[in-house]
């Protein structure tokens, strides 16, 4: 089952680097996008006369910003990935059926390779813009700290996984889901914290936000790097985020299993 | 012209019929489109409730050219950006470009316009109602020159965004691969839509005299609000204008060099 799931991973990987140029240009484009963030929130600063607005202070929003967009453009990128809704629209989950492993697996892991490729190269890219702002940014680097900011994004990881899933899921029922799954990402994006730490909304946006899984995508782990959160918050949040992936793992269980009765067919 | 602009009107039929096959796909698009639009809105608000101005730029100036860079950009993406972008070098990938060039039109028009977005074209339409209601709060007495000249600079950021698209996507005729290239494009386009007076020294310049993005958006916003000298104005034409011819040999050389590739 191990052997299975790694051979899946390293194949999806090899996939992907045959794509090579396509993806550094991909990261040129989101490093530059963050990069013209970053000197937005500098103008921004400039502008104010203030050493600190909503709670962040120059250094620590250039990290947030860098570490959000590394979060977003590359580890949160299923959204993108029509993988589960095609098989189901072209047919092709007949083959994937007979299989001797569960095409759930194999998508879990191909995301997971998918997003181990592009936060690799990501990292290596932000690198590069982190040396240049190097000034500007706050290093962590207790362990315990880090420890428990890899704990939030392997969350952000799965959870996302799953509610990006359960959205291609309705392939079952309808004809197209793209319209879903970008809806959902533009949300997750600015209710996630992506473009901008959430203390910044109005206080009436920011309980909405708080409603949803997304907080724990970017905000939650970033705030946990920052050290801007409480022990007992982050434990809280920890717990939320289980209570959200279990659910979100039902959902899916009930929606493949429903949707697996209504499948059908056609070939040759 | 004439056989053009009704081949034109008749690519838009086909495009919303295509599009609306997916009936619930499309409305749901539509929204999604509209509800980015208005949370980049409420980015906006949020920055602008910890500052009164943004450089030079107050909240109601910002949303102006907010309005301006994304009227601009939805007009690219309904017509030219995604044709050229990614449809053109698809087509010369697989050597499909062929049944194109038998055709009894322009082969550049074809390759601009075979496919009419009409998605962006419905979702396009709350943008103008996001730019009426930036003029209602500006309460500046705009005449009608500013007025005209708004719109030719609108025209202006067309040409300008058209024939670096062009040029681009003309690449493919030697790569095959463009799209990449083409999308970071697409993400750098995106200074249109916050003042240049973010950026300071060497990158305001940059942005300005060697790659103008301050065309997209910033320079008609300031010409609708009286702020734009008639030295810049001639520059920002001129600009256009010779990229456009630039892009265009560009297009006709690269045409000359493509040979099909299809069976």
């Amino acid at each position: 089952m191990m052997r299975t799931a790694l051979l899946i991973f390293r194949l999806a990987l090899m996939e992907r680097a045959a794509y090579r140029v396509n993806f550094m240009l991909q990261i040129c484009g989101g490093i530059l996008s963050i990069l013209i963030v970053v000197f937005l929130w500098l103008a921004v600063y400039r502008s104010s006369g203030r050493s600190e607005l909503g709670g962040y202070t120059l250094p620590e929003m250039i990290t947030y910003l860098l570490g959000a967009g590394l979060i977003n453009s590359f580890l949160l990128t299923t959204a993108e990935n029509p993988e589960t809704s095609q098989a189901i629209q072209d047919g092709s989950l007949s083959n994937l059926l007979v299989q001797p492993f569960s095409p759930y697996g194999l998508w879990l892991f191909r995301d997971l390779a998918g997003k181990a490729f592009l936060g690799a190269i990501g990292l290596a890219g932000y690198t590069v813009l982190a040396v240049l702002l190097n000034e500007k940014l706050v290093l962590a680097l207790e362990p315990f700290r880090l420890a428990l900011f890899g704990a939030a994004l392997a969350a952000a990881v799965l959870l996302q996984f799953l509610v990006f899933q359960s959205l291609s899921l309705l392939a079952f029922w309808v004809e197209n889901t793209y319209g879903f799954r970008f809806t959902m990402r533009v949300i997750m994006e600015v209710a996630g914290g992506a473009i901008i730490p959430l203390s910044f909304f109005p206080a009436w946006v920011q309980k909405v936000f708080a409603l949803l899984p997304f907080t724990y995508f970017v905000y939650f782990p970033m705030r946990i790097y920052l050290n801007k959160i409480e022990p007992d918050e982050i434990l809280s949040g920890l717990i939320r985020a289980a209570a959200w992936t279990a659910g979100l793992a039902g959902l899916n269980a009930v929606l493949w299993k429903r949707g697996l009765r209504r499948y059908t067919a056609m070939g040759d | 012209m004439k056989r053009h602009l009704r081949l034109f009107m008749l690519l838009c039929k086909i495009g919303l019929m295509r599009q609306m096959a997916y009936r619930p796909h499309f409305f749901l698009m539509v929204f999604g489109k509209v509800v980015r639009m208005a949370l980049l809105l409420l980015f906006f608000q949020a920055v602008f409730l910890k500052i009164d101005r943004l450089g030079q730029w107050t909240f109601d100036q910002v949303l102006l050219l907010f309005a301006t860079f994304h009227l601009v950009d939805y007009v690219m993406s309904i017509t030219f950006q995604r044709n050229l972008s990614f449809h053109l070098p698809a087509l010369i990938q697989s050597g499909n470009l062929d049944s194109r060039l038998t055709l009894p039109v322009q082969p550049l028009f074809m390759a601009s316009l075979e496919h009419i977005d009409m998605m962006d074209f419905i979702s396009f339409l709350p943008c103008l109602g996001l730019l009426g209601y930036a003029l209602y709060r500006l309460d500046v007495a705009f005449t009608w020159l500013h007025a005209l000249m708004y719109g030719l600079l609108i025209v202006n950021a067309l040409v300008f965004l058209f024939a670096v698209v062009l040029i681009i996507a003309t690449t493919s005729f030697w790569t095959t691969q463009s799209a990449g290239l083409a999308r970071v494009f697409d993400d750098l386009t995106r200074v249109g839509r916050y003042p240049l007076d973010i950026f300071e020294g060497f990158w305001k310049f940059f942005f300005i005299y060697v790659l103008p993005l301050a065309l997209i958006s910033q320079v008609p916003s300031q010409a609708l609000l009286g702020a734009l000298s008639p030295g810049f104005l001639l520059y920002a034409v001129a600009c256009s204008g010779l990229l456009a011819v630039i892009a265009i040999r560009f297009w006709r050389t690269g045409l000359n060099n493509y040979s099909s590739t299809s069976s």
